[in-house]
């Protein structure tokens, strides 16, 4: 073990001492095996959407290879950081990775620059790990694409954005899900926006979490790779709300009592 | 020069006593159990005593700041990359000093063609039972654990001083506020034991006028991953009402 060395990358960068310490990002891109028709395996259904009191991010719990289930407590809401949480849709190998990288890039800076990373340069340190993730994804082996939530502790507010497979992010004003299912829900949210009894980003926590609810359970039913809320298993939907005072999960006894009353007809 | 042995024996203890004249003047920084976690603080003109290292692992510094800043960062790279590679449970403190910045540290102060670190740093640990353990290491690279508590000064017999008086008093026991205060009257008490800073503040109000107060604690009944947390103003401000 030696003393750390003197960085030429960015202070406080996780990434450039991972990739100092021998890690490299998965292969680079090999034209033969690129695909010229590829789609992003996305057997899921997350989405987020902005509430009174935050946004809120939910995901279902199930993982499937081809028509196979394979899981049924997938979590796909993964938390970053004590403010951050990101909603994977895509090959789980590396939608976890980047989560993991991510964890310990915000972590990292934070203690190594004794502040933490502005809301701008996390939804950055996404952008580039999709970059350095292209040629994976268009060889059609590790396409991500995900949601990521924070809530900015300078602006003091909550953001939600959306990526595309090569990195470029969108900000999402109101509602945003991807997966599988989300073609499903995407209409609903919009539907509900506009001219449900109040707009989105006006509705108190309750009223969200079981909308929340709501469309997961109607994404499983038209979509195979979406899970559906079994109570009587124990199986529950991902639900995490992300507030000023930072991210927060739902318990399975407090879905299990939304569920009750949320998915009643 | 260094050929004979005991060209080089007189060299490392020139080191020893040049690294130990640097330090001297260094201002002390306490950690202690109390009754929900693990208090660590120090006053000193400028901000860069305390630090956090990892989830479950705080820092206290003595010495030249460089030097401080340079093992900081060694430590939080050590831990971060096994966190990353492994899991944040393997990062331990007890790894991190005997196969990280021990070795390295001896080696560096053994060659005596490289400047030494001009350092005395204080590390404290809260395993996921709530057990704290406290680490002393010493600029060769010695380090010594501690179960009640511990400090590091630059000068060591204000240091073995205030290590005595932290095994007598039951700080495991006390509230955040009460082992605060008890921190704080070591501290003044410890003034007693040196001669050479009469220049420096003697009493905790002239240290709070003149000072900045840097104190964190690690707190075992909280569900977030990182249990660190720097004092509030608020709770400083309490401490300065009841020791003013």
């Amino acid at each position: 073990m030696s003393f750390q060395s003197d960085s030429k990358g960015s202070p406080g960068d996780f990434f450039d001492l991972l990739e100092r310490s021998g890690y490299r990002w998965q292969a680079r891109i090999d034209p033969a095996q690129t695909q010229k028709d590829f789609a992003v395996t996305q057997g899921t259904t997350v989405l987020a959407f902005h509430f009174e009191g935050g946004v809120i991010v939910a995901g279902d719990r199930r993982a499937t290879a081809g028509n196979s289930i394979m899981y049924e407590h997938c979590d796909k809401v993964i938390p970053i950081d004590d403010y951050s949480l990101m909603a994977i849709a895509g090959v789980p190998a590396t939608a976890f990775e980047m989560a993991r990288i991510l964890t310990h890039n915000f972590e990292f800076f934070r203690r190594s620059q004794m502040q933490s990373m502005s809301g701008e340069g996390k939804i950055r340190a996404l952008s580039r790990l999709l970059k350095e993730n292209v040629s994976m994804a268009v060889q059609g082996l590790g396409g991500v694409s995900p949601i990521f939530a924070t809530y900015d502790l300078r602006a003091r507010k909550p953001s939600i954005h959306f990526y595309d497979m090569l990195g470029a992010d969108f900000q999402i004003r109101t509602h945003t899900a991807t997966g599988s299912g989300s073609p499903t829900i995407r209409g609903i949210l919009e539907h509900e926006d506009l001219w449900g009894e109040k707009p989105l980003a006006q509705r108190p926590e309750s009223s969200a979490v079981t909308l929340a609810i709501r469309l997961l359970q109607t994404a499983a039913q038209f979509d195979s790779a979406t899970g559906k809320a079994r109570p009587e298993d124990k199986i529950f939907p991902t639900i995490a709300i992300i507030t000023e005072a930072g991210y927060r999960f739902m318990n399975d006894q407090e879905l299990a009592d939304i569920c009750k009353t949320s998915l009643q007809r | 020069m260094f050929e004979e042995p005991y060209r080089w024996m007189e060299a490392v203890s020139t080191r020893h006593s040049y690294v130990q004249e640097k330090l001297k003047l260094g201002q002390p920084v306490l950690s202690v159990p109390f009754d929900e976690g693990v208090l660590v603080m120090g006053f000193s003109p400028q901000p860069g005593k305390v630090f956090e290292i990892y989830d479950r692992i705080a820092l206290g510094g003595v010495g030249h700041p460089a030097d401080v800043e340079r093992l900081r960062m060694t430590l939080l790279e050590m831990a971060h990359l096994e966190g990353f590679n492994r899991s944040a449970q393997d990062v331990t403190l007890a790894r991190l000093l005997q196969f990280g910045i021990a070795p390295a540290l001896k080696q560096n102060f053994e060659e005596i063609q490289r400047a030494p670190y001009i350092i005395r740093l204080l590390l404290a640990e809260l395993d996921h039972d709530c057990n704290p353990t406290f680490f002393r290491i010493n600029y060769d690279g010695h380090w010594e654990t501690f179960k009640s508590g511990t400090v590091i000064a630059g000068n060591e017999k204000v240091m073995d001083w205030i290590q005595q008086e932290i095994q007598n008093l039951p700080f495991a026991t006390f509230t955040l506020d009460k082992a605060l205060e008890e921190v704080c009257r070591l501290w003044v008490e410890s003034k007693k034991q040196q001669e050479e800073e009469k220049d420096f503040p003697q009493t905790l109000k002239e240290a709070f006028d003149q000072w900045v107060l840097e104190g964190a604690v690690l707190l075992g009944k909280v569900e977030r991953r990182a249990i660190y947390r720097a004092l509030t103003k608020e709770e400083i401000e309490k401490l300065k009402s009841s020791v003013g």
